[in-house]
């Protein structure tokens, strides 16, 4: 039943398959989405209500908590009061005297227990003294040593705020993307055979790669601008990396039209892999370049990190590069579908004018 | 011809039921896409590649039985 070169597509859907079952199953870290209250001055006594996500407050027997400035300078919570798994009050007394001369402090919130591991929730409480008094105390800040932190258990993806469940749009979204330009390169690659040969053949490769490579394109933009609405809360940002994209689209969207004009076959094979060609020189620029020179809200554009830290750990390189093997071999046979189609439109007409 | 025929209903349908939905039904539709750490969210993108590629095929067939309703013709 399984013909020969049906390999690849069938890893392809394999591949696609464990990307959705691990992807959509794996839980995220354990994190905090808010706390209450925000702000605080030296000397008060604080009850902190943090909200948390996949935690497990209620059922664990040794749950710890610390404010922390930085490495040396923590206080720890007082009382562990859990309402349920979910939701949590401790006490903090905090000291009368800041530690050094700055005039806010913000404080990270540190979680740990057996269950969940050690998290943090990032400028969690912005602390300010209560006095006008210039003076400053490191000492009750240092008594709490922050001590051993628990690991979390199995495997998981990271908790990020804003985010939240959507770092799992990696899979989808971002290698999406990857896989465009994959298919945008085994075009190009074809425009070039095909002016090195003219042979037809090449010709009709490049369209069908190039044309599946703009509807991932297309998708691209319509899954961002969804994860777009429910983080930045807006379907499209004047971001440097959206409209760069949306210009390289709309070159290629030339190409299919140039491509699909209906005259002497042989000018317009030609003219379609010159033009190609220069479609893609203008998309590394566009992609590539201009975006990292100015401030955007991707990541690895604008100084922020690309690959890297909590934006792809371990976790999720499990899935995302599969993810990407998978959305290019989906589109390699669905190519490789396009190309058959016209290699026998083309005969049929060849044969009868 | 029929399919064209389908497709067209269900889009104007589907403008109709747009235009129907309330401000606040939307808000709320919003509001169960951001419940349980906007899981639905993704659900929402994988079903945009899912349906887009379906699309892709579904216009690849047509174009194929037109073809093969050429050739045949022409025997």
């Amino acid at each position: 039943m399984i013909q020969k070169g049906m390999w690849w597509k069938l890893s392809g859907i394999i591949l696609f398959l464990y990307v959705l079952w691990g992807g959509m199953t794996i839980p995220l870290r354990p994190g905090i989405t808010s706390i209450n209250p925000s702000s605080a001055k030296t000397g008060d006594t604080i009850e902190l209500k943090a909200t948390g996500y996949n935690t497990h407050f209620a059922s664990v027997r040794n749950g710890r908590a610390w404010l922390k400035l930085d490495s040396v300078h923590a206080i720890k919570a007082l009382t562990w009061q859990a309402k349920n798994d979910n939701e949590l009050t401790f006490r903090f007394i905090l000291p009368q005297t800041l530690p050094n001369a700055t005039e806010v402090f913000p404080l990270h919130l540190i979680i740990d227990n057996e269950t969940d591991g050690a998290f943090v929730h990032p400028n969690a409480l912005f602390l300010s003294s209560s006095t006008d008094t210039l003076s400053f105390d490191a000492i009750p800040w240092t008594k709490h040593e922050l001590g051993q932190f628990n690991d979390h258990q199995g495997i998981q993806f990271p908790y990020r705020s804003i985010l939240n469940e959507t770092i799992r749009n990696t899979f989808f979204h971002v290698a999406l993307w990857f896989a465009m330009f994959l298919l945008l390169i085994f075009g190009v690659v074809y425009s070039i055979r095909y002016l090195s040969t003219s042979d037809y053949e090449f010709d009709r490769k490049a369209s069908a790669y190039t044309n599946i490579a703009v509807l991932y394109g297309i998708f691209g933009i319509l899954t961002g601008s969804v994860w777009a609405k429910f983080t930045w809360n807006t379907f499209w940002t004047n971001d440097v990396k959206l409209n760069m994209t949306a210009i390289a689209l709309l070159i290629y969207l030339a190409y299919i039209i140039l491509r699909g004009m209906n005259y002497d076959q042989d000018k317009r094979a030609r003219l379609a892999a010159i033009y190609n060609i220069f479609a893609f020189i203008a998309l590394i620029p566009l992609v590539f370049v201009i975006p990292r020179m100015t401030d955007s809200l991707h990541p690895g554009n604008g100084g922020n990190p690309a690959l890297g830290g909590e934006d792809l750990d371990h976790t999720l390189r499990m899935f995302f590069y599969p993810s990407i093997l998978a959305l290019f071999l989906i589109g390699k046979w669905i190519a490789e579908l396009t190309i058959r189609f016209e290699r026998v439109k083309d005969h049929f007409y060849l044969k009868k004018s | 011809m029929k399919f064209k025929s389908f497709l067209n209903n269900l889009l104007l349908n589907l403008t109709w039921i747009m235009l129907l939905i309330p401000v606040s039904g939307q808000a709320q539709a919003m509001d169960f896409l951001r419940s349980t750490g906007k899981i639905y969210t993704v659900v929402v993108v994988i079903a945009i590649i899912f349906i887009g590629l379906a699309i892709y095929l579904i216009r690849l067939d047509n174009k194929l039985t037109k073809l093969e309703n050429h050739i045949k013709n022409e025997q």
